[in-house]
């Protein structure tokens, strides 16, 4: 094994092969606020991708409910039982936090003759993509919901996550492929299943601790979420996030901590606002994809989930009404098709643009209210609320 | 005649038996290719009952990871026959469970003849050979059999209630057979696209690899040199049966020797890969015609 550096978990660990960043890496941010698990991302991956034979029951973009969702069936839970000792350590640097893992990570703890700690799920853990659907944590008593006390302790709690492939910068797919058949695309960081070389061995299935990677039983082969990126390529963002109706996403692509850059629409949320964080970054694989954590959930179960930032993360988003370069920024969200990997803020409109400066879109931080009148002087005509 | 005497006689008697049918089976410790005129492709030929055996004790292959852990199947039976230019091995070993279908978390039986791909004295390493070593394989699949046999290519196979509203493929737009409706089907198994057929219909159950090492397994070139293995598989409630048939290893002659390996792949124990019980080298030895052996 080779020492890298992840800079998630604030030190070196250990991985399979040296470091060897691409020359860009393609992230996302996801505000799981905004989420309503309408699954019209799912569906838009669904019949992009996962339509043909043996493809039934892949979701390569999927929506749980948590703390009761799961796909596949506790995936989560099942590694993290593995895992021991998931301590951060916290240090104060020049009015900075800096948080270190303390613990393992599954390269760290795989057992003798494992390249990563994993397990590999059944046909019969895929049967249930919507178990525990908005289910809530703890038991909801007859008028809870009209109780203050309980509402403002938020005794009841759910909240969606959704989530693809994070196109890990320390894939523990490709590091548990015996035969080299995926790989990770210098030019965008994009992680992918080389098709012509699978041989199905499923060992990828088992290393995944995000379990985004399916085995076709119709092709042999195993598959997983590609980044659209064909559509990448093209500037375009992928399906899931052009489709996104509650506009939670935007893809674009991150920097490392050292080098982040504040017109980066990634690198703001994530390194210099640090309001969006990764999907158990404890399990050192440096995940890409970097949500906004839900801001009603018990801080013990997002801090396992997102790490020990998740208490700043959630401060600062909830002053982003009076923050106007996170306001407008999180207002750039699904506002328009296209990737948009530069942002500026003028007064009370913000910009998305390209690379080399040119605008995609600008829209306002505030949507105009218009009020309608209830009786149409036009149409002499009383108006109705009726749908 | 007491009750002690003729316990004796009939225990002397099935001692008798015993041995007896164990004189046919002559365990050889190497393998031996008999000359015959033909190559028995079926398991059950009784022509593989008049050959010699190897019983080659199978090891965990722990060297590489992902290994195998816990040992499974103990042994391979081996005999082989050769006809001058092909040599067939017959590989049989203990297996209770069937597993030929493939699917997620579930894996296959299989079994593998690994030969070097040059006659020297210096080998290269058993375990899948190494670079500028290369070896040559050839791969049994249970499944690739049960394909063979005749089971369908379908999702019906693996999941009989399995309802599915529809594929894009089958669009009624799309006619059935038409060069667009198989572009619509590879459009969605790049695998199939790509020529890597891993499961699906198929021709026959074995193919031919080289290798260079671990990780390095590719598809033995297809032009002049290549092997054009054959085989079948048969289970029986013991175990698997399998004749695994390929060209003589190049520069083998009658009365040659090389290294021949095997691996086997229990499926119902998780085996896939490098995951695997194998052999080290076993010496081959190609029998001379009976008179050329009196030479």
């Amino acid at each position: 094994m080779a020492r890298v550096h992840n800079w998630q978990l604030g030190r070196e660990m250990s991985y399979w092969y040296p470091e060897s960043r691409p020359n860009k890496q393609f992230a996302a941010v996801f505000d799981t606020n905004k989420c309503i698990a309408c699954q019209t991302c799912t569906l838009a991956c669904k019949t992009t991708w996962t339509s043909g034979l043996g493809q039934e029951y892949m979701l390569w973009n999927n929506v749980e409910t948590k703390p009761y969702g799961f796909y596949p069936l506790a995936w989560d839970l099942k590694l993290l039982e593995m895992l021991d000792g998931q301590k951060w350590s916290e240090q104060e640097y020049e009015g900075q936090k800096l948080h270190t893992y303390e613990g393992q990570t599954i390269f760290e703890s795989a057992p003798a003759g494992e390249r990563v700690l994993g397990w590999r799920p059944e046909d019969i853990d895929y049967a249930y993509p919507n178990v525990g659907e908005d289910d809530c944590a703890g038991q909801v008593d007859g008028g809870a919901s009209f109780s203050l006390q309980h509402m403002a302790q938020h005794m009841a709690w759910f909240y969606y996550l959704a989530r693809i492939c994070n196109h890990c910068t320390y894939p523990a797919c490709l590091a548990s492929c015996p035969r080299g058949s995926i790989y990770k695309r210098p030019e965008d960081g994009i992680v992918l299943v080389d098709q012509g070389r699978c041989r199905g061995y499923q060992e990828c299935v088992k290393g995944c601790p995000y379990k985004k990677v399916f085995y076709n039983a119709m092709t042999g082969t195993s598959e997983k979420c590609i980044a659209c990126f064909p559509k990448i390529e093209q500037g375009i963002q992928p399906q899931c996030f052009e489709n996104c109706i509650g506009k939670i996403r935007l893809a674009g692509f991150i920097n490392t901590p050292d080098k982040a850059q504040a017109d980066n629409p990634i690198d703001y949320l994530v390194h210099i606002r640090k309001v969006a964080l990764p999907l158990f970054p404890q399990l050192g694989l440096e995940p890409n994809v970097y949500y906004i954590p839900p801001i009603h959930v018990p801080h013990s179960f997002t801090k396992q989930m997102f790490g020990p930032g998740v208490d700043d993360a959630v401060k600062t988003y909830r002053n982003a009404p009076n923050d106007p370069d996170l306001q407008g920024l999180l207002a750039l969200f699904g506002s328009s098709e296209q990737m948009m990997t530069r942002w500026r803020r003028q007064g009370e409109f913000v910009s998305g643009m390209r690379d080399d400066g040119s605008e995609v879109v600008r829209v306002p931080i505030k949507e105009p209210v218009h009020v309608r009148q209830p009786y149409d002087r036009l149409y002499q005509i009383t108006r109705t609320n009726c749908p | 005649m007491n009750n002690t005497i003729r316990f004796f006689i009939a225990l002397a008697l099935f001692s008798l038996t015993v041995s007896g049918c164990r004189s046919a089976v002559a365990t050889t410790t190497e393998v031996v290719a008999v000359q015959s005129s033909t190559v028995p492709v079926a398991p059950t030929d009784a022509a593989w009952d008049e050959v010699p055996e190897h019983p080659a004790r199978l090891l965990l292959q722990d060297l590489v990871e992902p290994r195998l852990m816990q040992a499974s199947t103990a042994e391979v039976r081996v005999r082989a026959i050769t006809n001058g230019s092909e040599v067939g091995f017959r590989l049989e070993w203990d297996d209770k469970s069937k597993n030929d279908l493939p699917g997620p978390a579930r894996f296959l039986d299989a079994c593998a003849v690994q030969v070097p791909v040059k006659l020297e004295s210096n080998v290269p390493d058993p375990q899948m050979g190494g670079e500028g070593k290369t070896v040559e394989i050839t791969y049994w699949r249970a499944d690739w059999q049960a394909s063979v046999d005749g089971r369908p290519d379908s999702l019906k196979e693996m999941y009989p209630n399995a309802s599915v509203d529809g594929y894009p493929f089958e669009a009624q737009s799309l006619e059935k057979g038409s060069a667009a409706q198989q572009e619509m089907a590879t459009r969605y198994a790049p695998a199939r696209a790509l020529g890597n057929r891993r499961t699906g219909l198929r021709e026959t159950p074995v193919e031919d690899l080289i290798a260079d090492g671990p990780g390095s397994l590719s598809p033995a070139p297809t032009a002049n040199g290549a092997a054009g293995s054959k085989g079948k598989g048969v289970k029986s409630d013991k175990g698997w049966s399998v004749v695994i048939t390929r060209k003589l290893p190049n520069g083998l002659t009658p009365g040659g020797r090389t290294q021949v390996a095997f691996a086997v792949w229990e499926g119902g124990h998780n085996e896939t890969g490098s995951r695997k019980m194998r052999t080290g080298w076993v010496p081959l030895l190609m029998k001379p015609m009976k008179g050329a052996e009196a030479k």
